[in-house]
């Protein structure tokens, strides 16, 4: 069989190319969505974290500690066949609840450690020239700390799109899922599998490059100023 | 009414007490200097005056407002201080021109036109005014620390506070920025400058503090306290005096070991090496002497040597106290030749018993 007969029946044959599209469409939707809860909920730990009341902080760093140390699958399969089991939650929800709780512990870890490598003289500069504490957050701290936070964010990005992947086991149908069933009903793992990781390596640029659009639009206000 | 009234300052950090129960009160448009050893609480009596330290117990009121008072609007009474700080710290995610019309514009409701034009005024009076756009890390030290004044300028502030504001800059650079605080003190502003440059204090200040013991241990005018310090440390931190001490306790003592420590003290403060062997010279006749005539053979021996050398004038003093009977060497009718040696060395020779003898040299 020639390479254009393999391409035809791995993408166009028995409308494949929908299916594979549809699935894609399943990743990135689990993805945005727990990007989303997963994010603000992170900046919800971190502001715990913070807190002076050491019951609060503790029970906000144990949240951390045990969500970035276990495997997100085993999340995963604990709250849909256990947490979950009766619930009668679709697949999908479970897995955005899996992922936004998981990005969460890593967002907040994030926003900690960036928090503290910032320059606390700053802040103090700011409220010693009369700022409230939150202006001094929100125009000196803030802007600093997303700066510092930004190419770790990006990667964590990255990662979870990845980490979808593993929502097959809860038979969601994502572009992982429908990538397995194409290539064995073509019986094309090589080629079919190939253009499954070509499609993971094409999100993940997108995302780099929508970050790396994001700052020329910076640079260019910077540059105006 | 004084712009700054502080009562009964007091501040702990844990076991150790910084500030206890420090009073001071400054009047509008007073430029003071506090001078004092590292870690004496220079540093957080101004922190606690903008209330960046929380102090335990005490009052401080700005301009009749009582900052420390619960329930104080602390930012509003910021705004009439301002504070300039070691490390300069100006908001590194802004260029120059936003670092200055971000607290006036947000604060005081100037509008950003307005905010600019003071801002370019004041920039061109620090000599900065091309640097507008620029982030701080492109410029130096000093430049950095001329535009945080300017920062704190931009809200009329009533007092300028200043934590040590040339700690932190390479020696060229200080001299511009001391020319800048020169230049404000041609202001009404009343000026609180923590700092280790003496002779800047002593030319701009009409007031010195010298903090030591958890608090201000002597004030006066800048003549005063750095000609005629009245009290023990605030003389020992004028003339950096600098002490080394040494016991004997047996007549087998080491004495190659008190001399190497003479030559590392000497030399440590830059004492010249004539001068060093003569130091060395007189402690060894003199130790030998008094242990000759103080004590029987088989006597027990306790001397205590103390040197010290103060760094601003040179002036180097030998003290030495030994038990034993009493003996003044200076008063015989016969010299010893070691003696005779210190006799010809020595500026000044004094001699006191009170159960002890007691030998002091001017060298």
């Amino acid at each position: 069989m020639s390479f254009q007969e393999q391409l035809y029946k791995v993408l166009i044959e028995g409308d494949s190319y929908r299916t594979i599209l549809s699935g894609l469409l399943v990743t990135l939707q689990i993805t945005a969505v727990s990007l989303l809860f997963g994010t603000l909920l992170g900046a919800g730990v971190c502001f715990l974290c913070t807190r002076k009341n050491k019951a609060v902080s503790v029970i906000a760093g144990v949240y951390i500690a045990v969500l970035r140390g276990t495997p997100v699958l085993m999340l995963l399969l604990l709250l849909y066949y256990g947490v979950f089991a009766r619930a009668g939650f679709a697949p999908v929800v479970v897995a955005i609840m899996t992922f936004s709780l998981n990005l969460s512990a890593h967002v907040a870890e994030l926003l900690r450690a960036s928090a503290q490598a910032i320059d606390t003289g700053q802040v103090e500069a700011a409220r010693t020239l009369g700022l409230g504490r939150r202006d001094a957050f929100r125009l000196v701290a803030l802007p600093q700390i997303l700066r510092i936070a930004k190419p770790v964010y990006q990667s964590l990005i990255v990662n979870l799109i990845q980490w979808t992947s593993v929502v097959g086991y809860i038979s969601i149908t994502d572009l992982t899922r429908v990538i397995n069933n194409t290539a064995a009903r073509t019986m094309q793992p090589f080629l079919t599998i190939t253009v499954g990781m070509l499609l993971y390596l094409g999100l993940s640029y997108l995302v780099y490059g929508i970050f790396a659009l994001i700052d020329r639009r910076k640079g260019v206000r910077h540059a105006a100023d | 009414m004084p712009l700054i009234e502080v009562k009964g300052l007091c501040k702990s950090f844990g076991e150790r007490v910084v500030l206890e129960d420090v009073n001071l009160e400054v009047s509008d448009g007073e430029r003071i200097a506090i001078i004092g050893e590292s870690g004496c609480g220079k540093s957080v009596f101004l922190r606690c005056l903008e209330l960046l330290t929380v102090p335990d117990r005490g009052q401080i009121l700005i301009d009749g407002q009582e900052i420390t008072a619960k329930g104080a609007d602390v930012d509003r009474i910021r705004r009439s201080m301002g504070m300039v700080y070691q490390k300069f710290h100006l908001f590194s995610h802004m260029n120059v021109m936003d670092n200055l019309c971000l607290a006036p514009v947000r604060l005081l409701g100037m509008t950003r036109e307005a905010a600019e034009e003071k801002a370019m005024d004041l920039l061109s009076q620090v000599g900065l005014s091309t640097r507008a756009n620029d982030f701080p890390e492109v410029l130096s030290g000093g430049q950095q620390q001329r535009i945080a004044i300017c920062r704190s300028l931009m809200m009329d502030p009533k007092v300028l506070l200043f934590d040590e504001p040339t700690s932190a800059l390479d020696p060229t650079m200080v001299g511009e920025v001391l020319a800048v605080i020169r230049m404000l003190s041609k202001r009404h502003l009343a000026m609180l400058i923590v700092t280790h440059e003496m002779s800047f204090a002593r030319e701009l200040a009409d007031r010195v503090l010298f903090f030591a013991e958890h608090g201000i241990y002597e004030q006066g005018p800048p003549a005063e306290v750095f000609e005629h310090p009245k009290r023990a440390k605030t003389v020992a931190f004028i003339q950096k005096i600098k002490y080394f001490s040494f016991e004997i306790t047996s007549r087998k003592f080491d004495l190659m070991k008190m001399q190497g420590g003479l030559l590392v003290f000497g030399e440590k403060y830059g004492m010249r090496h004539k001068r060093i062997g003569r130091l060395q010279l007189c402690c060894e006749e003199l130790v030998y002497e008094m242990m000759a005539q103080c004590y029987a053979p088989e006597e027990p021996v306790s001397m205590q040597l103390a040197v010290s050398y103060a760094e601003a004038d040179g002036r180097c003093e030998i003290e030495l106290t030994c038990s034993g009977k009493e003996y003044n060497p200076f008063a015989q009718e016969e010299d010893e030749l070691g003696v005779t040696i210190l006799k010809k060395m020595a500026a000044r020779l004094e001699y006191t018993y009170d159960g002890r003898s007691r030998i002091s040299i001017l060298l």
